[in-house]
């Protein structure tokens, strides 16, 4: 049962088109990961989603509440791209007032400001926020996010312009977080992230959502498995032979890609019959296959095929 | 009857619902207003808040010791030699700038410079100075002379001494068998001449001139004497038989000349009370740039993006923000009346213009795009605000205009005057109104759209209007827009058309009339129009010929209806003044036939309806098309007013 549904969402400031008709929909408990250059059109999305940003058309909701009614906020924790603290208050002093805008009881809020804290490794938690690291900041972030216990998260880049450790570790507790059963939208830059915590990804690009499925899924429709097929003889020579061979067999429209490696030469091929056509060339040329490998492409690489394509290079939606 | 128990106890419900709400409402109000306060306190440390608060102390008391003494850093300069029961000790006494040396007291040393005294009164009435400051202590006690004479008389009932004063001069041949110019008995004698007069606007240029030459030539010789040979001669005219009298410096304080001619009348300043009120204007200045900065915090930081997205609104947000602020004001306010001594009149009267403080600050924060601009927009705020409320207080006793400043109400109440209701409400419901719609116009901004993107201010403040367009469309639709706007807009008029009748109070009216006639109907037409240009900039409106001219009639309606609070005008006697019928339109006398009545009543509605309209059209074009619109509105507007005036008055 969807938990967040988004139909038609538009965004346009004067002439300028900032998030054109997406529509997604996001099962209780899903990590749904928002990717796309900058400029696409993720965090007006998200803030669209938050109540911050008014439509200029389509519709949300958020647990069964448009964006922006107090019962819909009461759900909802948001974590923006940037962590804008109070800097003058001490972390527990700030979380405290923002449970208190919540309407969270004060021993309630005390002991889920502690544990949240505890369980992000926050330390200095009576030090003014001025005072203390990025990461640190960043905790506190989270943590404020959590206050009200909402269902659903949206967090804009959680982790950006942190260190490694504290990346990881930040990744890690939305993973957790995830297991608890809470809904999350994430939107994140490194795409690596979104690949390894997302239960279903929409790639956003010029304002629309150019792809949206799981990661296989979105595999599949951007290029799927490829073969990498290294051979001894003389490039040329193999290059020659492996068209002919994958000519004669009528394959794929996919050219093969040939380079050289430390003194071999690569094919790469989109079908495993291609890759026997192959061998068979490069024995004909006198030379042997010495390797292959199944290689699976990463999120980037979609996202970097689709970024250059455009907006037109939608495969599937 | 179970039908009707069942919707009472829906109505009670309903009741309960709207109550539990507001108490809600008012907690969360009440916890970011502490939350605010606490935060605060934690960005200026202590040494910062005692250096503050010892500079409004130190503020505080100068103002009170001036207004109480003046300045007093001439107090006891000079030292004047004269007997205690000397008509000249009682000078002495009434000047702080002089202290009294018994005349067996007074030690001269042959070159003067050892002297223990600067001028001396000897016991035949001769003044003398001596020493280095001698001559400029001699000038300065024939000022203390002159002003002891003014003082005298000013505490006698002048009843010419009414303003402004209206002089109609008419030259005369001299008579030339009094080729001195002096004139005869009768003539010079004052209260004959003040009788004489019909009227207290007209004087003879013959009384005034024989007053002033008498004067003028008795303080003359008086004063020629003192200063050309510093010592001796006194005059003949300062004594009356063996009695020392004070001498007769000041042109008009000749005992025979008990009335006065315009040019030797004063306007009444209320300047202690003036001073003292101006006390509950100073700390204002300090308390709207804590708030502005505040609110700019928020952002240029952008924290203030976490409280839009918790369940407060941003009514509760900007109210929790602002609450300590305005109870800060009060206290100050309240503090302050009490030092002065100030009663709950002068509280009352000061609160609402502490409360445009605020609005008018907390607009700016939300316009400005940095805290240099901030700081701009504050001062601006700060200097006009005080201009407009301390300016027109000079005036307290002078004309009706002086009401338009709530500060007005303070000087009266300092000087223990009465105050109407009608008076009061005149004074502050401009203030009490704009502060209200200045908020809504900020609270319409106070979005993420607008608060942490740099749009240029004029698009924002369209975008503040247009939040207004879409918070009254979507209770009583769109088309009633214009209508609401354009009766919100009326504090603002009223407010710029009392300002431009206090700036032309002083102008000839053959100038001031034409000016303020165009000055009037642009400031209308920009109220008219504004909300309905914003509407279709913003794609609120249907671009179309029909929706203007709908727009146009909504809004000229809505403004006819507004205006009439502007009459309130007519309780405090405004359009007695040209410039004051210039603004609101003159007065209906007696005798005035309904059909008239009708027409002049019905007449403002049609203007309105028609100049908005015109200016509607061009709206719905574009920003160019509307400005040219707007000046034709304005043109039309302006020689209908003129055309009123003409046939009315």
């Amino acid at each position: 049962m969807a938990i967040l549904e988004v139909d038609g969402l538009r965004k346009e400031y004067g002439d300028f088109v900032a998030v054109e008709g997406s529509t997604f929909s996001i099962g209780r408990g899903e990590v749904f990961g928002v990717v796309g250059p900058n400029g696409a059109g993720k965090t007006t999305t998200l803030k669209m989603l938050a109540g911050l940003i008014e439509p200029s058309g389509g519709s949300a909701t958020v647990a069964g509440y448009a964006p922006g009614e107090p019962a819909m906020q009461r759900q909802l924790g948001f974590l923006p791209e940037e962590s804008p603290l109070y800097e003058e208050m001490t972390a527990v002093d700030y979380l405290t007032f923002f449970a208190d805008l919540y309407d969270v009881p004060s021993d309630v809020a005390r002991e889920r400001i502690h544990r949240t804290l505890d369980r992000l490794d926050l330390e200095h938690r009576d030090r003014r926020l001025g005072n203390v690291s990025k990461g640190m900041k960043r905790k506190v972030a989270i943590a404020r996010a959590l206050v009200n216990d909402p269902d659903v998260l949206i967090f804009d880049e959680p982790a950006s312009g942190l260190d490694p450790l504290t990346t990881n570790y930040i990744i890690e507790f939305t993973r957790e977080l995830s297991d608890e059963g809470k809904t999350i939208v994430f939107s994140a830059h490194n795409l690596f992230h979104v690949e390894s915590i997302c239960d279903r990804i929409a790639v956003m690009n010029d304002g629309r959502i150019v792809a949206r499925g799981t990661l296989e899924e979105i595999r599949d429709a951007h290029g799927g498995t490829e073969y990498h097929v290294y051979a001894t003889v003389d490039a040329s020579a193999a290059l020659d032979a492996g068209r002919d061979a994958v000519g004669s067999r009528s394959g794929p429209s996919r050219s093969v890609a040939v380079s050289r490696e430390n003194g071999r030469v690569r094919h790469v091929v989109p079908e495993m019959a291609d890759v026997e056509a192959i061998r068979e060339a490069v024995e004909a040329n006198g030379g042997r296959v010495t390797d292959i490998r199944t290689e699976t492409p990463s999120l980037e690489d979609i996202f970097l095929e689709i970024a250059s394509d455009g907006p037109d290079g939608e495969a599937k939606a | 009857m179970s039908g009707e128990r069942s919707a009472v106890d829906r109505e009670c419900r309903r009741t309960k619902r709207i109550v539990r709400r507001s108490l809600d409402s008012l907690r969360r109000i009440g916890r970011i207003a502490r939350w605010e306060v606490s935060r605060s306190a934690g960005t200026v440390d202590r040494k910062t808040v005692l250096v503050a608060v010892a500079m409004l102390l130190v503020v505080g008391a100068v103002g009170l010791s001036v207004a109480d003494d003046g300045l007093g850093l001439a107090d006891e300069l000079y030292v004047v030699g004269v007997d205690g029961d000397d008509p000249y000790a009682d000078v002495v006494a009434e000047s702080d700038r002089f202290r009294a040396v018994p005349l067996e007291d007074v030690e001269i040393s042959g070159d003067g410079t050892d002297s223990n005294v600067d001028v001396v009164v000897t016991r035949d009435g001769e003044l003398g100075y001596v020493g280095e400051n001698g001559e400029q202590a001699f000038d300065a006690f024939r000022d203390a002379i002159e002003s002891y004479n003014e003082n005298r008389m000013a505490e006698a009932d002048d009843e010419v001494a009414a303003y402004p004063v209206l002089v109609t001069v008419s030259y005369q041949e001299r008579d030339p068998l009094r080729p001195d110019g002096t004139t005869s008995p009768a003539e010079s004698d004052g209260t004959d001449s003040g009788a004489r007069d019909d009227s207290s606007t007209e004087s003879s240029p013959d009384d005034g001139a024989a007053a002033d030459s008498d004067g003028m030539t008795d303080g003359s010789t008086a004063d020629s004497d003192g200063v050309t040979d510093g010592s001796s001669e006194p005059t003949d005219e300062t004594r009356d038989g063996d009695e020392l009298r004070v001498p007769d410096v000041g042109g008009t304080i000749d005992e025979r000349t008990t009335t006065g001619t315009p040019s030797t009348l004063s306007p009444p300043f209320p300047f202690q009370s003036l001073l003292l009120a101006f006390l509950f204007i100073v700390p204002m200045n300090f308390v709207v740039q804590a708030y502005g900065s505040t609110i700019m915090d928020e952002r240029i930081k952008r924290r203030g993006e976490l409280l839009l997205v918790s369940p407060s609104s941003r009514y509760e947000i900007v109210g929790g923000k602002t609450l300590p602020y305005v109870l800060g004001l009060v206290a100050i306010v309240v503090a302050t009346a009490v030092a002065i001594g100030g009663g709950p009149l002068s509280v009352a009267a000061v609160i609402p213009i502490a409360l445009v403080f605020l609005g008018s600050t907390f607009v700016g924060a939300m316009l400005a795009r940095s805290f240099k601009e901030l700081t701009f927009v504050t001062v601006t705020i700060s200097v006009f605000l005080t201009t407009y409320a301390f300016v027109p207080a000079i005036f307290t006793e002078v004309t009706p205009i002086a009401l338009i400043s709530p500060l007005t109400i303070v000087v009266v109440d300092l000087q223990g005057d009465p105050v109407t209701a009608g008076e009061y409400l005149f004074s502050t419901a401009t203030f009490y109104l704009s502060a209200f719609v200045l908020f809504l116009l900020g609270i319409g901004i106070y979005r993420e759209e607008d608060m942490f993107a740099q749009k240029p201010i004029p698009a924002k403040i369209l975008d503040a209007i247009t939040s207004q367009i879409d918070s009254i469309s979507a209770r009583v639709g769109g088309h009633w827009s214009p209508f609401v706007l354009s009766i919100l807009g009326i504090p603002f008029v009223f407010a710029a058309q009392l300002l431009t009748v206090s700036l032309l109070f002083v102008v000839p009216d053959v100038v001031a009339l034409p000016i303020m006639l165009v000055v009037a109907a642009a400031i209308e037409e920009f109220a008219k129009s504004v909300h309905v240009y914003a509407g279709f900039a913003r794609g609120r409106f249907e671009a179309t010929g029909r929706t203007a001219a709908v727009l146009g009639a909504f809004s000229g309606a809505g403004f006819f209806v507004g205006e009439k609070l502007t009459h309130l005008g007519q309780l405090v006697g405004l359009p007695e003044l040209a410039v004051g019928t210039a603004a609101f339109g003159p007065e209906l006398t007696g005798g005035v036939s309904i059909a008239v009545l009708a027409a002049v009543v019905l007449a403002p509605l049609a203007l309105h309806v028609v100049t908005a309209t015109i200016s509607a059209a061009g709206a719905r074009r574009g920003s160019i098309p509307y400005a040219v619109a707007f000046v034709v509105a304005t043109l039309v507007h302006a020689l209908y007013n003129l055309g009123v005036i003409v046939l009315v008055t």
